[in-house]
């Protein structure tokens, strides 16, 4: 390789070791975690109704996937019943299958929660998602900009306030599913956690109601990393960002 | 710091000379406080790095983060799609998950105390409890021969024992919640003896740990461990809803052990074996816990 001329370049850290480590692996064990959540969500539904008169079926869930597997051309009424199932997790009658798969995931999940809280304390990066004044008006002046209604309001930290708000919320609600998880694991031996939840069944609907916090984080988040560019998306690989100093727009 | 042993005209004072301009430097601003500093997000120190090099870390690093790419997916083709196993990649897997299965049973162990009680509930509380028999529930037919058999006692003889027998040991209540594997629970009212009371009054042998409590009516069978057969909220109940056990709910003897999950509350008791090492359990050998501890 010939030569180049000694070119420095600045640079600034993002995100710790531990917190890119853990980012990264939240992707499988979360998918893994959905995967094996749901088919035990199966066995016995939080979110029940009085068996329909036709198809036997309690579950406001499968119900759901009934009805799109009816639009996508499902014809036989078990498939649509269990379509849901059979597409988004690890299928019906897989109840003891899914129990080792959510066991297993379920420790790593809360091994990468420890090495993310690590990160961010060692790093003293927590202090770019706490709450802070001014924080309302520049979340609605970021929709406003979403919605191309606005302009890009002047973001001075490391984040702005919608993304200060989800990186907060995620790793609270990544708390809540552990507790809720384990009030409804051992409701015999952390009985005091499981009255936090009001009632076992309060523990369910938290835990089922956690995942769809997730996903409903995940989704615009990725579109969101996209969207700001490679910068952004390689900050999470390697830890360093290009942009120096400059607010953001 | 020295500094604040200095007055604050410090500024007045002539420096001294050195062979640099000296450039004024403002006064040193107040030191944050604890919180400001814990709390107040600083910008990181920007800095410069040879473009080479830099180069060389950032392929490093994805090359590594390709490298977790593909180990996570053959993890996954590994641990997933059970119908493209073959055998030898089945067996390790269910080595794998079935350690994952022992490591979740030995955190319930370590949680689980005799001395904790579990949660108890009013009359008001109760709640439909539904028949969850694998099986078909059985007919009465069983019920006029029934006994109970200990083997493994201390004695070195077996005993047969009647409900009389049973009733012969003082009485107890509660109501506490029983938790199903499939996620539904119920709060039920129990009435019966103590598990404990009846391994005070037929003791079993000294090293026995295990107790493989059977059903011959229902071919059922669940493994407890002797240290949850003494917790004091452990029954041998007769009674469930102030009545006599329905067929539905294990007559005419049925183990309730709320500290373990529903499917160790075996129901039509013929036999407790009382043994050393850990028995056959029936869920358990189709894939599920061994402990099933809550």
């Amino acid at each position: 390789m010939a030569d180049e001329p000694a070119v420095e370049r600045t640079i600034v850290a993002k995100h710790h070791l531990l917190v890119r480590l853990s980012h990264w692996l939240n992707v499988p064990i979360l998918a893994a975690m959905i995967v094996s959540g749901l088919a035990i969500y199966w066995a016995s539904p939080v979110h029940q109704h009085p068996p329909d008169r036709i198809t036997g079926s309690r579950d406001y869930l499968a119900d759901a996937g009934a009805f799109v597997a009816r639009i996508v051309g499902v014809h036989d009424a078990k498939a649509q019943r269990e379509w849901f199932y059979n597409h988004f997790s690890i299928g019906v009658f897989q109840l003891a299958e899914a129990l080792r798969l959510h066991w297993l995931f379920a420790y790593l999940f809360m091994l990468a929660g420890l090495m993310y809280v690590i990160g961010i304390f060692r790093s003293g990066s927590y202090r770019a998602v706490l709450p802070r004044r001014g924080d309302l008006r520049e979340a609605f002046a970021m929709i406003r900009y979403y919605l191309r209604l606005g302009k890009h309001p002047v973001v001075t930290s490391k984040y702005n306030a919608l993304q200060r708000g989800a990186y907060a919320s995620v790793p609270l609600f990544g708390v809540l599913a552990i507790a809720s998880g384990w009030a409804m694991h051992k409701p015999s031996q952390l009985g005091w956690l499981a009255r936090m939840f009001g009632s076992y069944d309060g523990a369910r609907f938290i835990h089922f109601w956690t995942r769809w916090a997730f996903i409903a984080f995940a989704i615009p988040h990725v579109f969101l990393a996209i969207a700001d560019g490679w910068d952004t998306v390689r900050s999470m690989v390697t830890g360093w960002s290009a942009r120096v100093g400059a607010p953001h727009e | 710091m020295s500094d604040e042993e200095v007055p604050p005209t410090v500024e007045e004072v002539p420096p001294i000379v050195e062979e640099e301009p000296v450039v004024e430097e403002p006064p040193p601003p107040p030191r944050p406080s604890i919180l400001h500093r814990l709390t107040i997000e600083t910008e990181p120190e920007p800095r410069l790095i040879d473009a080479t090099t830099l180069r060389k870390q950032t392929r490093r690093d994805f090359l590594l983060f390709g490298a977790g790419v593909a180990a996570t997916a053959a993890g996954a083709w590994w641990l997933l799609p059970r119908h493209l196993d073959s055998i030898a990649v089945r067996a390790s897997r269910e080595r794998f998950l079935n350690r994952a299965l022992t490591f979740d049973d030995d955190v319930a162990e370590a949680l689980y105390s005799r001395n904790r009680l579990v949660q108890t509930y009013s009359r008001k509380d109760v709640t439909p409890l539904r028949n969850n028999y694998h099986n078909p529930t059985p007919g009465p037919g069983y019920l006029s021969t029934w006994s109970l058999t200990l083997t493994g006692l201390a004695s070195g003889r077996d005993a047969v024992l009647s409900l009389d027998d049973l009733h012969r040991l003082s009485r107890h209540e509660q109501i506490t919640r029983l938790v199903c594997v499939e996620g539904w629970s119920a709060i039920a009212w129990w009435g019966g003896v103590r598990f404990a009371d009846l391994l005070a009054a037929y003791p079993p042998h000294p090293r026995a740990k295990w107790a493989a409590m059977e059903s011959g009516v229902t071919d059922y069978y669940v493994s407890i461990d002797l240290d949850t057969a003494r917790h004091p909220q452990s029954l041998l109940a007769t009674h469930h809803d102030g009545a006599p056990l329905t067929l539905a709910h294990g007559a005419p003897l049925r183990l309730v052990v709320p500290m373990k999950l529903g499917l160790k509350n075996i129901k039509a008791l013929t036999k407790i074996a009382y043994l050393e090492k850990e028995p056959r359990d029936f869920w358990a050998e189709r894939g599920y816990s061994k402990y099933d501890g809550l």
